[in-house]
């Protein structure tokens, strides 16, 4: 996709044309036209912004800064902190991509590269875009009914009888919380991770990995050898993107997180995140300051969505060369 | 020449994880359209499930007329919106975007895609709803429009860009002016990337809910008036599943059901048009 | 006179009105007395999630009566509904918590709403407690109080045992679930703790949405009723006519006059009857005394803008309200509410005749409370 190029083809005959006050003209309404579409979705970016941080200014100027290291959510005394969210969001995000990095990667080698049941490569490739197409509130849906049940009757009492000694997984599991959150998220963001990853993988010069075999390196020494050194970067992306969508992820979190403001070692303790607390509490807040700070919530939510995928998108761009034309 | 033991058990060991690393990616799909699917179906077969609006509880029938409405005419709109823009500035993007603004342009794009689903419905209910005075479908369509932008026109650039050269050169060499040769052949040309982009995107945005809860809110009467607060599939799988009550539940599972129904057959729908336009 | 009619005419119960569809009382041309008939119209309210059976029962009905008036209710909460109607996003707003002098003020002054209870209920401890039968469970106000505050951890605890002797305690431990929006069941209930324990009035208080020592939150009456079907050992305050409909275990709880009742419509209804000035300023009958008050009931209350710019629309919509304060009461029963007492009522009809548009009433003057 040279660029550049085509530019410079396309307006030579354009130029030839200048005479034609018709075709100038008419080139010259359809390029405004162009532009306009193109000004329209910066004037949306902007409206967007303000649209966020204008109505986040009583809580701002009340709380400042003090509102990042609070812990304290207090609508009967209307003081607010966003500690325990932030805690929340990162932990359960974390988690959940502590869970889905080592399977999405596994999974995407296979998908990309493995000779093996290469038959079953297309339907897999199938059923992992069909996850990805799942409305999150059916996921929700099934991790309120089915998944807090098998949580807290069979996976938390294990975990916690066999590794109970850890402050981790101390308390009463109710299936709600941290844990049963981290997991929902973790089943959402495999299917970003690896597509993406596999992307990647499949990026990998052939030669690369033909030489490794041809030298007498098995199948698993060429990938963590050639492969994963190669694609290091581009794997890293693919984890940022995940976790942008993990941190932003609002519905299924909300519904088998617990919604509780309080920050607890314990993962089977419930919690809240960013996007939950805005989700349950924005249609109800009475004042300017409550209902601020939930706006300040969503401008913090914004501001750590935006530069996780920034540095995503930079990582990913420098690995494939350009972010033109690669979406 | 053969290996050593050690190396042969670490690449079979690490083949066996590679294969059980999809397996475990793959069990969370098929457990879920398993219960998706055997908790739901009945819920389609109860009379009036289509025909019929939500009955209080106590009173027998009822349905999710209000939401199937609901969630074809807030996507409908929001595509009416989103569609000709998105593909507007997908054609400016591949056109005339080789430059400081179309990298711009991309940039705000790609932004938008990363952000949480609630940011929009926030931005609907501050732009909207704030200002016209009241919960509407038309302020869910605004939202999920500006949801759908960026996948719409990120498709649109890339069909846009397939097309080759020669096909611009050789309707420029006609004497057509460039306008023309882009919206009548190069467009034409790269339809189905355009259409499966915006596919892609509708199926999306019905899936939605974070986005609707502050601007369609919600509503238990056949609604059409875009103006008026309106249900949607999302929303009845949303707040019935938080419901004690076991028929409301059913029908949560029912409205998930149909709900992953409209979005797969939009995907598919997709799929196969791309392999059309392709062959 | 027309309101008996028309209650005639519908039948008793929403399953009758449901199915009976043909209404003679509806139709203008049938002659005799004036039957009011109001004007086509999309009505929209929002709030409380206590009286939402309730309301969603009563809109079934009256649009089977008047089909050209649609009243869309959704149950998001007392703060919500405050809020909205604030904001003048929503035509009516409902609250269990009248609107206070700062929440007025921010609505356009004291004198800008009308407010009318609509309803009266009674909240319920309910609990997930295998062995332990409805009724069985007894608290007090100081265990209650002890639960919530996270004071008493266990089932098995020593204060709960000795005002449960013969009910085996399992030693498990208490998971308390409250709500997590803003709501009117949650003012009801910090209400009536921080009337029976000076501990819960300082160091929690009472409000809509208070800063909960222990336990996990959900959003709405509903969900927390489904959080403590699903969890062992769970425990939490929820909305009576929830825990009936969805046969949920209940605990008998002690009044003020010492004994033990189940929370039921005739509860509350007794509760009521000790306090009969109620007003949107005074307005809180927890902890009431009597032998059969139940202990944790209040009132639920709409609130609209006293002058409504769009005539239709409130003309529909105090229609609406005069019916549902008088005959719409006759669906209370079937979702576990209790009717207003009449004085209410009487207070009600007066509030809502004082809701103009352009300087005229909407509510023509000869319509009177039933007697």
């Amino acid at each position: 996709m040279s660029r550049g190029t085509a530019e410079r083809v396309v307006s030579a005959p354009l130029v030839a044309a200048s005479h034609q006050r018709r075709f100038v003209l008419g080139d010259r309404i359809f390029r405004a036209i162009a532009y306009g579409a193109a000004l329209l979705i910066m004037v949306i970016a902007v409206i967007f912004l303000i649209a966020l941080v204008i109505p986040a200014l009583p809580a701002m100027t009340k709380f400042g800064l003090g509102f990042f290291t609070s812990r304290t959510w207090d609508p009967v005394r209307n003081q607010f902190g966003a500690l325990a969210a932030i805690y929340g969001t990162l932990v359960t995000s974390a988690i959940a991509l502590l869970i889905a990095f080592p399977i999405g990667l596994g999974a995407a080698l296979f998908l990309a590269e493995d000779a093996r049941l290469s038959l079953l490569r297309g339907p897999l490739s199938f059923l992992i875009e069909l996850l990805a197409g799942i409305p999150s509130v059916v996921i929700g849906l099934w991790a309120f009914f089915i998944l807090t049940a098998l949580m807290r009757d069979k996976v938390d009492p294990f975990l916690q009888h066999t590794l109970g000694f850890l402050p981790l997984l101390k308390g009463t599991p109710s299936g709600y919380g941290f844990l049963t959150a981290s997991l929902v998220l973790a089943i959402m963001v495999l299917p970003i991770m690896i597509a993406l990853s596999r992307d990647v993988i499949r990026a990998v010069p052939r030669e690369l990995r033909e030489a490794s075999l041809a030298l007498g390196a098995t199948n698993a020494e060429t990938i963590w050898s050639v492969i994963l050194p190669y694609a290091r970067v581009g794997i890293t992306g693919a984890v940022l993107l995940s976790l942008g969508r993990a941190l932003g992820e609002t519905i299924a979190v909300t519904m088998v997180i617990g919604n509780t403001m309080q920050i607890s070692a314990s993962l089977f303790a419930s919690g809240y995140t960013l996007p939950s607390v805005i989700a349950n509490e924005f249609t109800e807040a009475t004042g300017n300051v409550y209902l601020g700070s939930l706006f300040y919530l969503g401008v913090v939510l914004v501001l750590i969505t935006i530069a996780v995928n920034v540095l995503a998108r930079l990582l990913i761009w420098r690995f494939t060369g350009s972010g033109r034309a690669a979406a | 020449m053969s290996l050593p033991l050690v190396r042969i058990l670490v690449d079979r060991v690490v083949g066996a994880l590679v294969v059980l690393c999809v397996m475990v990616a793959a069990i969370p799909v098929l457990v879920l359209f398993l219960f998706v699917v055997i908790k739901g179906f009945p819920g389609l077969l109860t009379p009036g499930f289509f025909t019929d609006p939500p009955h209080p509880q106590g009173v027998p029938g009822g349905g999710v007329l209000n939401a199937i409405i609901g969630t074809l005419e807030i996507v409908g709109i929001g595509s009416l919106l989103a569609v000709p823009v998105g593909a507007l500035i997908g054609i400016f993007l591949s056109e005339y975007g080789r430059n400081q603004v179309g990298d711009t342009v991309r940039f705000i794009s790609d932004v938008l895609t990363g952000l949480p689903s609630i940011a929009f419905g926030i931005f609907g209910y501050t732009v909207v709803v704030l200002t016209t005075h009241h919960f509407s479908a038309l302020s869910a369509s605004i939202a999920l429009a500006v949801l759908m932008l960026p996948v719409i026109l990120r498709a649109t650039e890339t069909a846009l860009l397939l097309i080759p050269n020669s096909l611009r050169e050789a309707g420029l060499a006609l004497g057509a002016p460039r306008w023309r040769v882009t919206l009548e052949i190069v467009v034409p040309a790269a339809l189905g990337g355009i259409v499966t982009g915006a596919l892609l995107a509708m199926a999306r945005a019905a899936g939605e809910t974070a986005p609707l809860l502050f601007t369609a809110f919600g509503n238990d009467i056949v609604q059409t008036n875009p103006l008026q607060p309106m249900g949607a599939l999302a929303l009845t799988v949303f707040r019935n599943a938080l419901v004690p009550y076991p028929n409301l539940q059913d029908q949560a599972w029912a409205a998930a059901l149909l709900l992953v129904i409209l979005v797969a057959a939009t995907n598919i729908l997709a799929r196969l048009y791309v392999g059309r336009i392709q062959r | 006179m027309t309101r008996v009619l028309i209650a005639l005419s519908v039948g008793a119960s929403v399953l009758l009105a449901a199915c009976g569809g043909t209404s003679v009382a509806g139709n203008p041309s049938t002659g005799g007395p004036a039957v009011i008939t109001p004007p086509a119209a999309a009505l929209t309210g929002a709030g409380a999630t206590f009286p939402a059976p309730f309301y969603d029962a009563a809109r079934f009905a009256y649009n089977q009566k008047f089909s050209q008036v649609t009243v869309n209710y959704q149950a998001v909460g007392s703060g919500a509904g405050i809020q909205q109607l604030t904001k003048k996003l929503v035509d009516f707003g409902a609250s269990d918590v009248p609107m206070n002098a700062t929440e007025l003020t921010a609505a356009g002054g004291s004198d800008a709403v009308v407010q009318i209870a609509s309803t009266l209920g009674t909240e319920s401890m309910a609990f997930n407690l295998s062995g332990v039968s409805n009724g069985q469970l007894k608290l007090t106000p100081k265990t209650i109080a002890g639960i919530f505050l996270g004071t008493i951890k266990k089932w098995n605890d020593p204060a709960l045992a000795a005002d449960n002797s013969g009910v085996s305690l399992p030693n498990q431990a208490i998971t308390v679930v409250h709500r997590s929006d803003g709501s009117g069941t949650t003012y009801i209930f910090t209400d009536y703790l921080s009337t029976v324990s000076a501990d819960w009035k300082s160091k929690v208080g009472k409000g809509k949405s208070v800063s909960w020592p222990v336990g996990q939150g959900a959003s709405g009456n509903a969900a927390v009723a489904t959080r403590i079907t699903q969890t062992p050992g769970a425990i939490g305050y929820v909305e009576l006519a929830y825990v009936l409909q969805t046969n949920m275990t209940q605990a008998s709880l002690q009044n003020h006059d010492g004994q033990f009742v189940i929370p039921s419509p005739e509860g509350a209804t007794a509760a009521a009857s000790q306090f009969l000035a109620v007003n949107p300023t005074q307005f809180s009958i927890v902890d009431a005394p009597g032998q059969k008050s139940a202990p944790i009931s209040g009132y639920s209350w709409l609130m609209l803008y006293k002058d409504q710019a769009d005539k239709t629309k409130g003309t529909a919509l105090v229609d609406y309200l005069d019916w549902l304060v008088t005959d719409g009461q006759q669906y209370a029963a079937n979702v576990h509410y209790a009717k207003l007492p009449s004085n209410i009522v009487k207070d009600d009809i007066n509030s809502l005749k004082t809701v103009t548009s352009g300087g005229t009433a909407l509510l023509p003057s000869s319509v009177a409370a039933p007697s």
